[in-house]
């Protein structure tokens, strides 16, 4: 009962916001529809491309644009299941209200709305074919962050981890590599992870000048030194278990060679890893797994904490032992493993192959458990352990009760790196890191996921759709949150003083 | 009728003195066009809200955008040195009524301007290092602007002085240093007061309070004296090059102190000098820096032939010259018959602050794409751009490269950013040359460190590439085991050489360099070339000069140089005094 009032009051907000802007057609900037116009025959060729996507009934505005070297101006007409229309545009791109598109949104929810285009060009319009955009039941987290860097190579200057509203554009800075560094040779931060989307118990790495590991426990920030004499470096790769202060960690000893000629340009790659685990309480180290010949990476909880899945190397062939780099970068791959976790005695169990890639010629990294522990992300190619500078890299997802992968090509583009895949708190969206719009600069995608069947993914929206041609900044480890980070970079900063 | 005539000849003095002053800061403009043009080439602006924001999110951003935006009207050198000029014309004008300057003290606005051109035209080599935003007009536009504001509150009531110190700490986000200047300026203009009390306060505070209101995500070094430039990299450091600025706010302060005090007939003339040998002492000057500028923009438009013309009339080229030249030669042939007659050992940059410049910062990006290592040069793009910023000149050469491995939304990117340029709006990058294409085609990938020795690369690289079937690599292959001094290099690219160009005459240097090897480091089973006899008549000749000069005592570097005027232009000569690359 109590929904349904919630509904009807909703619906009735909508409906008077609808009304209110349909009232006030030229306040709001609303153009009208071409008089008349040819048939173009086709979908428009939009930026960012939302034609038939599905997306969360709070996601911030799909602005988008036609390209400017071929319209002169666009209008787009949105119309709502009950009938409701509205126009936008101006110049070539449609950009809308936040709150104007969340009342179509609230309007749509569950069901689809149709959008139809027309675009200028030479004095003529065109009319091209409309397409829908589904709205599903189901929300998004409202917050995601991520590093911003250059796809950069060894030199670094300017870095910030930014967390975004989704539902509008907001975003603001988590912390940045400058305001507390005080050092010509700079600071590099990376490495963001949150506890169960909540951003009480949280953590990022400083590196370089005056480095460690910021970690917030219960909103209480310090910073601290994970390397210890028996480990091979300070955490890198981290896990919050999902329960317990506890943090899993790879610890890595990396480094990054460059393609004289290879598309991938760059490959990055351990000499060495291990896994540890980080008590927050006690400040204590201890070594789940360090097997000297192979490299153990990426480690995950599953959602209950009962296991911890991870990759790890597979024996190189004997003839490629010893070998430097050049000769082995293709041949190094990943599996997938896991083992059991008892919280009261803290023991792992044995290794478990949980997927073997490396047997069909790949390599499996930065696996994600679904929230609802049925499923499994990864980032898969054909090898090594950093898939972002690999063309060939997609995102697979793997039902645990099943031996292979489901099909995910909705999420995946051809031929261009996707990476870095995590699951919404519900469940129902996954985000990646894909370099698809250019091959260069990544961006963040989300895909509806449901029953294990993914829809078309769409672009992280941005009130101006230009705003990913003129970041020159890549979106690096994107994360779900469902609150903001509260603390200010002034107060993080205050730990490395 | 005396104090008529006096003042006459106080005017007189005072216009020649402008004169002289405004020929020499035109003069020195002129001289230094292409560094204008590298400022604009190495300068960014990216059009956009995260460009934008990225710098008002800063106090003084805005003035740097602005500076950043104007900067790029130095793609016509001579439209951005008049702008300047006529920002600097307005400092004088509104700063002799913002100071109350009258007569011959009106000169004294020409030590800011010095101060300002100085800055201009001291930089050096840190024009490729450093990562300032609107470095080239934002501090003479904020200058400016707090002059007119300065003007504004003089020419109102001492009573609303508080208020103008008010002003004065709102737009500390703007102005930066410029409005404690400003506050500061206003306290010393008139008798002290309690406001003025109270402007010391504001003065004092003022960044400390916008840092903790507003800029807590900033650096506090960034948001104290925002905008006063400090040169740092994670290198280098100079403090000599923030001169200019502190000297800039030193006259600031002086003048209302003493301005009034400064009419007699002499203060321009002595002002004029001052500002002349300030300027004079601090420029940079040095003919390669100019001349590597010069070649860098002919060679960004593969203008080969204007290389070659640079590169003859520069007796002692840098090594980015002499990379630079020689690519001219690969494109339009003569390299084994002209490269040692213009020489190939290059010179060090010169520089006062012993920066770490060098081909690296100045033209890898180019000289990798020009020899077909296109990867190289995009990671060597990205590394200088992500240290001082996506100026045109790494847009530009981003988008040749992405053009070169097929990445056309890439090109697509980098275009669209250059298109907001309001002289870019129609570039595109230039099609891939057949000599980068083959270069590009004729090496299998294979993986590399860290490694930023561009030159120690490319030498290394090509002389151990002899078993290749491309002509063009050939010659480079054999031209670069000839710089490497190598015979075993040597004979193996001698013999590809050989068979790749066979209908074509056998090249001067390769003839040397045959010669040469023969005599001294000849392999067991020798391929036979034919030599011409004056080539070989005047090896010998070398040597007999060589045997009588090298005498007991007597330094290598001693002979190099007596013999350097006969026998500079051959390989013989680089191979035994020539600066090792390698």
């Amino acid at each position: 009962m109590t929904n349904m009032l919630g509904l009807k009051t909703k619906m009735l907000a909508a409906a008077l916001v609808f009304g209110a802007l349909l009232l006030l057609p030229s306040c709001a900037g609303h153009p009208d529809v071409p008089s008349s116009s040819k048939d173009a025959g086709c979908l428009p060729a939009i930026f960012p491309d939302y034609c038939d996507v599905t997306v969360p009934c709070n996601i911030a505005p799909l602005n988008f644009m036609l390209p400017a070297d071929q319209f002169d101006a666009c209008v787009a007409r949105f119309s709502t299941p009950d009938g409701r229309q509205q126009t936008y545009g101006k110049g070539v791109k449609v950009q809308m209200p936040v709150s104007e598109w969340h009342a179509i949104l609230d309007a749509s929810k569950g069901k689809s709305l149709k959008v139809e285009v027309w675009g200028q060009k030479e004095n003529e319009w065109l009319s091209f074919a409309p397409f829908e955009i589904h709205v599903a039941d189901e929300p998004i987290d409202e917050y995601l962050s991520y590093r911003l860097i250059e796809p950069s190579y060894i030199v670094y200057d300017y870095m910030e981890i930014a967390q975004r509203d989704l539902t509008s554009f907001e975003e603001t800075q988590i912390f940045n590599n400058k305001v507390s560094c005080d050092d010509p040779k700079g600071q590099c931060i990376n490495c963001h992870s949150y506890q169960n989307y909540k951003t009480d118990n949280m953590l990022f790495h400083a590196r370089v000048t005056r480095g460690g590991t910021v970690i917030v426990s219960d909103g209480k920030v310090s910073k601290v030194n994970l390397k210890r004499d028996n480990t091979i470096s300070a955490g890198v790769y981290p896990a919050w278990h999902p329960t317990a202060k506890l943090i899993a960690f790879s610890t890595n000893l990396t480094h990054q060679v460059f393609h004289t000629a290879h598309p991938n340009k760059v490959e990055v790659f351990d000499t060495a890893s291990d896994l540890i685990l980080y008590d927050v309480a006690t400040d204590s180290v201890s070594i789940i797994s360090n097997d000297s010949t192979l490299l153990e990476v990426f480690p995950t909880w599953s959602p209950d904490g009962r296991y911890l899945y991870y990759c790890k190397s597979v024996p190189l062939p004997e003839e490629l032992r010893g070998e430097d780099i050049s000769a082995t970068w293709s041949k190094v791959q990943y599996n997938l493993y896991r083992r059991s976790f008892e919280l009261t005695s803290r023991t792992f169990g044995e290794e478990e192959l949980v997927y073997d890639a490396a047997s069909a010629d790949k390599s499996v990294t930065l696996p994600r458990v679904s929230p609802d522990g049925r499923y499994i992300l990864f980032a898969e190619g054909q090898h090594g352990c950093f898939h972002i500078w690999h063309h060939d890299a997609d995102i697979a997802c793997l039902p645990l009760a099943q031996d292979s992968v489901i099909d995910l090509s909705c999420l995946n583009s051809e031929g261009f790196a996707e990476s870095y895949p995590t699951w919404s708190i519900n469940g129902h969206w996954i985000m990646c890191a894909s370099r698809r719009i250019d091959g260069n600069y990544s961006r963040v995608f989300i895909s509806y996921f449901n029953n294990g069947k993914a829809r078309k993914a769409f672009l992280l929206p941005q009130e101006d759709p230009e705003h990913n041609t003129f970041r020159l900044k890549s979106y690096n480890r994107p994360e779900f949150m469902v609150e903001p980070v509260g603390i200010s970079v002034d107060q993080f900063s205050k730990v490395f003083q | 009728m005396e104090m008529i005539q006096r003042n006459k000849a106080t005017a007189i003095f005072l216009y020649v003195s402008l004169l002289a002053f405004i020929s020499f800061v035109i003069y020195l403009l002129y001289i230094n066009q292409e560094v204008l043009y590298t400022a604009h080439d190495r300068s960014e602006f990216i059009v956009g809200a995260p460009f934008f924001h990225t710098l008002v999110s800063k106090p003084f951003g805005l003035m740097q955008y602005a500076g950043a935006w104007l900067t790029q009207l130095f793609y016509h050198p001579a439209l951005g040195a008049c702008l300047l000029v006529a920002i600097w014309a307005l400092i004088f004008l509104v700063g002799a009524k913002a100071f109350r300057l009258q007569g011959a003290a009106t000169a004294l606005m020409l030590l800011p301007i010095a101060c300002l051109l100085t800055s201009i035209v001291d930089l050096g080599y840190w024009i490729y290092i450093f990562s300032i935003r609107g470095y080239w007009f934002s501090q003479s536009v904020g200058y400016l602007a707090m002059l007119l504001l300065l003007w504004a509150a003089r020419c109102t009531p001492r009573r609303w002085h508080l208020a103008w110190y008010l002003l004065g700490f709102c737009i500390y986000p703007v102005l930066g240093w410029f409005a404690l200047l400003f506050m500061l300026c206003l306290m010393l203009c008139d008798r002290p007061s309690w406001r003025e009390l109270l402007g010391v306060v504001l003065l004092l505070f003022t960044a400390s309070i916008w840092r903790t209101l507003v800029y807590s995500n900033q650096n506090p070094d960034d948001v104290m004296l925002a905008g006063l430039p400090r040169f740092i990299t994670p290198i280098d450091s100079s403090s000599y090059l923030s001169i200019p600025f502190w000297a800039l706010a030193a006259f600031t302060v002086f003048i209302p102190l003493c301005g009034r005090y400064l009419s007699r007939w002499f203060v321009p003339v002595l002002c004029a000098a001052a500002g002349i040998i300030y300027t004079c002492s601090f420029q940079f000057s040095d003919r390669n820096y100019t001349d590597e500028m010069r070649m860098m923009r002919l060679a960004s438009d593969d203008n080969w032939q204007e290389v070659l013309r640079v590169a003859a009339e520069n007796p002692n080229p840098s090594h980015s010259m002499v990379m630079l030249r020689n690519i001219a030669l690969m494109n339009e042939g003569g390299l084994l018959e002209r490269s040692f007659q213009l020489g190939n050992s290059g010179t060090d940059i010169h520089n006062p602050d012993s920066l770490h410049v060098s081909l690296l910062n100045i033209a890898s990006p180019l000289v990798y794409y020009n020899y077909g290592k296109v990867n190289l040069a995009i990671r060597l793009s990205f590394e200088n751009a992500v240290a001082t910023g996506f100026s045109p000149f790494y847009l530009k050469i981003l988008a040749r490269c992405a053009r070169a491995t097929g990445e056309e939304k890439v090109v697509e990117r980098y275009t669209t950013l250059l298109h907001h340029h309001p002289f870019y709006a129609h570039w595109q990058p230039a099609p891939i040359s057949g000599k980068v294409s083959e270069l590009q085609n004729a090496f299998a990938d294979d993986i590399n460190g860290v490694d930023n020795n561009c030159e120690g690369y490319i030498i290394y690289n090509f002389s151990h590439t002899s078993g290749t079937d491309s002509r063009t690599v050939s010659e480079q292959a054999l031209f670069y085991s000839m710089i490497r001094r190598d015979s075993r290099c040597f004979w193996a690219s001698i013999r590809n050489y050989v068979k790749l160009h066979p209908d074509e005459a056998f090249p001067l240097h390769a003839q040397e360099a045959y010669i040469m090897y023969m005599d001294k480091a000849p392999e067991e089973k020798r391929i036979m070339l034919p030599v011409e006899q004056q080539v070989y008549d005047r090896y010998k000749k070398f040597w007999e000069t060589l045997e009588k000069q090298a005498k007991p005592g007597v330094k290598l570097e001693k002979i190099g140089e007596d013999m350097r005027r006969e026998w500079g232009g051959t390989y013989w000569w680089y191979n035994i005094f020539g600066r090792k690359l390698l």
